[in-house]
């Protein structure tokens, strides 16, 4: 690309960012966002005062997630209990429970859990790639 | 490199261009099972959704034919350059979020003419990709066939590609089975075998017995044991190659875990501003999690958690911690497994 073009694609895109019709654009998509009105998770009524015990709602999920996360936070030795249940099997709603013994809070334990599932994914997700490239198997091409 | 007794370990037995063949250790029953459940129902593929039928003259009914024509699988390995047609902004389908497929087949002479999935003719706009064809692998390289058609009888429809995934209709899955095994001696008893007189000699054993030593008939019956090798074998149905399919699969299941964790900061982030007075945990609340940036970068897994002195000075805060999250360097040698959780 030479550097004529460059000059060019800059302006075009400075032109863009200037567009009104844009930035109406986004205004539109920011009001849509407000209207659906719904978070992934939520904590439902019945927690703890001081937040060591709290119910989780997360819509859109299902006993893929609910099982492994449950079983990863239980993993936690600060964690007194967890459990998940789907309330009702025609909606996409997941609960989840957590009580701690008192150090960390409910969300601290449940950001724990999520953030080592997605570690523990992605170590087995490198594995299998090691695992694939050692070709340290039997294959058959066709 | 890391020792070979902790964190999880994949072996993988045998590869064939639609079967893989692996073995899951060293991980728990609910990890194996969520990425069996992510392979077979989430993992996002290519399927003929709609279909514009202009002239049907066969025996078989419109809609019978469209649901054929569903199910035929169609290449998807590079499906992720597609947009999900609810997310795009063009009002029916277009090149970004849909591949079209034509089919004309009209029958001229005596006899019966058989119409293939080899008919159906991809709309030269993703001619670059892999995407959209239809998967031939029978030895003809016919594919499947759409329907029989007799002298005079013909068949002119439009078909338009979509890319979705199998919780919504079993069409899109990448997999035609996914084989789950663990326990093959089923010393755990999760399974009660039923027999006339004697289990051992009814049942057939497992090909997995092999691999795992037989139970000792005079030991007790451990109730704390858990299962700790898991056996799958995925067979595709030949949209995506298998070793891509499983990746998919735990990229998919990862990318749950992500989504949760993007609202949970949000919340979390407004009740601190807010200084709301019913805040759980209280004071100080926003901050634990480091605000904004953590998933820009090199923060996840840092010291959001304060390091090793979260749980009193063990590692278990780092464990999985040298890897920043999404961004999975092959071979990375900071992943440091050594303490386990138990």
């Amino acid at each position: 690309m030479s550097a004529d073009n460059q000059e060019k694609s800059h302006e075009k895109m400075d032109i863009d960012s200037n567009n009104p019709a844009q930035d109406e654009e986004v205004a539109v998509e920011e009001e849509e966002e407000d209207d659906q009105d719904v978070e992934k998770i939520k904590i439902l009524p019945g927690a703890s005062e001081d937040g060591t015990a709290a119910s989780f709602q997360i819509i859109e999920e299902d006993h893929t997630l609910g099982n492994a996360l449950k079983s990863m936070i239980m993993k936690n030795p600060e964690v007194e209990f967890c459990g998940y249940s789907i309330p009702h099997p025609s909606e996409p709603k997941l609960h989840l429970r957590i009580q701690t013994y008192g150090n960390i809070t409910a969300v601290e334990a449940l950001h724990k859990g999520l953030d080592d599932l997605a570690s523990l994914c992605t170590v087995v997700e490198e594995k299998f790639s090691q695992s694939v490239a050692s070709n340290n198997y039997k294959t058959v091409i066709s | 490199m890391q020792s070979d007794n902790s964190g999880p370990i994949v072996k993988i037995r045998d590869v064939q261009p639609d079967c893989v063949n692996f073995v899951l250790s060293e991980c728990d029953l609910a990890l194996a099972n969520s990425v069996r459940r992510s392979i077979m129902a989430e993992v996002p593929t290519l399927a003929i959704d709609i279909v514009e039928i202009e002239e049907n003259s066969t025996v078989l009914a419109d809609e019978f034919i469209s649901h054929r024509l569903g199910l035929i699988p169609l290449q998807s390995d590079d499906v992720d350059s597609l947009l999900y047609n609810r997310d795009c902004s063009c009002g029916d389908y277009c090149e970004l979020c849909s591949v079209v497929l034509t089919l004309h087949a009209k029958c001229t002479s005596e006899g019966i003419q058989t119409v293939y999935a080899r008919d159906l003719l991809v709309e030269p706009n993703h001619s670059n990709l892999k995407i959209g064809q239809p998967i031939l692998n029978d030895d003809a390289n016919k594919g499947s066939v759409i329907c029989k058609i007799k002298k005079h009888q013909e068949l002119k429809v439009k078909c338009i590609a979509k890319k979705g995934i199998s919780k919504e209709h079993a069409k899109w899955s990448p997999v035609a089975a996914v084989g789950f095994e663990y326990d093959p001696w089923n010393k755990l008893k999760h399974t009660d075998y039923w027999y006339e007189e004697d289990a051992d000699k009814e049942w057939p054993k497992s090909d997995y017995c092999a691999y795992e030593e037989p139970p000792n008939p005079d030991e007790k019956f451990d109730y704390t044991a858990k299962p700790n090798n898991f056996y799958f074998d995925v067979e595709t149905v030949g949209t995506i190659n298998p070793n891509e399919v499983i990746l998919r699969g735990i990229r998919e299941l990862r990318n749950k875990v992500a989504g949760v964790i993007y609202s949970l900061d949000e919340i979390v982030a407004r009740n601190a501003n807010e200084g709301n007075a019913e805040n759980i945990g209280g004071a100080g609340f926003g901050t634990v999690y480091g605000g904004a940036t953590q998933y820009g970068g090199t923060a996840y897994g840092g010291t959001a958690y304060g390091g090793g002195t979260q749980y009193g000075g063990t590692a278990y805060g780092t464990q999985y911690g040298g890897t920043a999250y999404g961004n999975n360097s092959a071979g990375n040698d900071d992943y440091n497994p050594t303490t386990g959780w138990d």
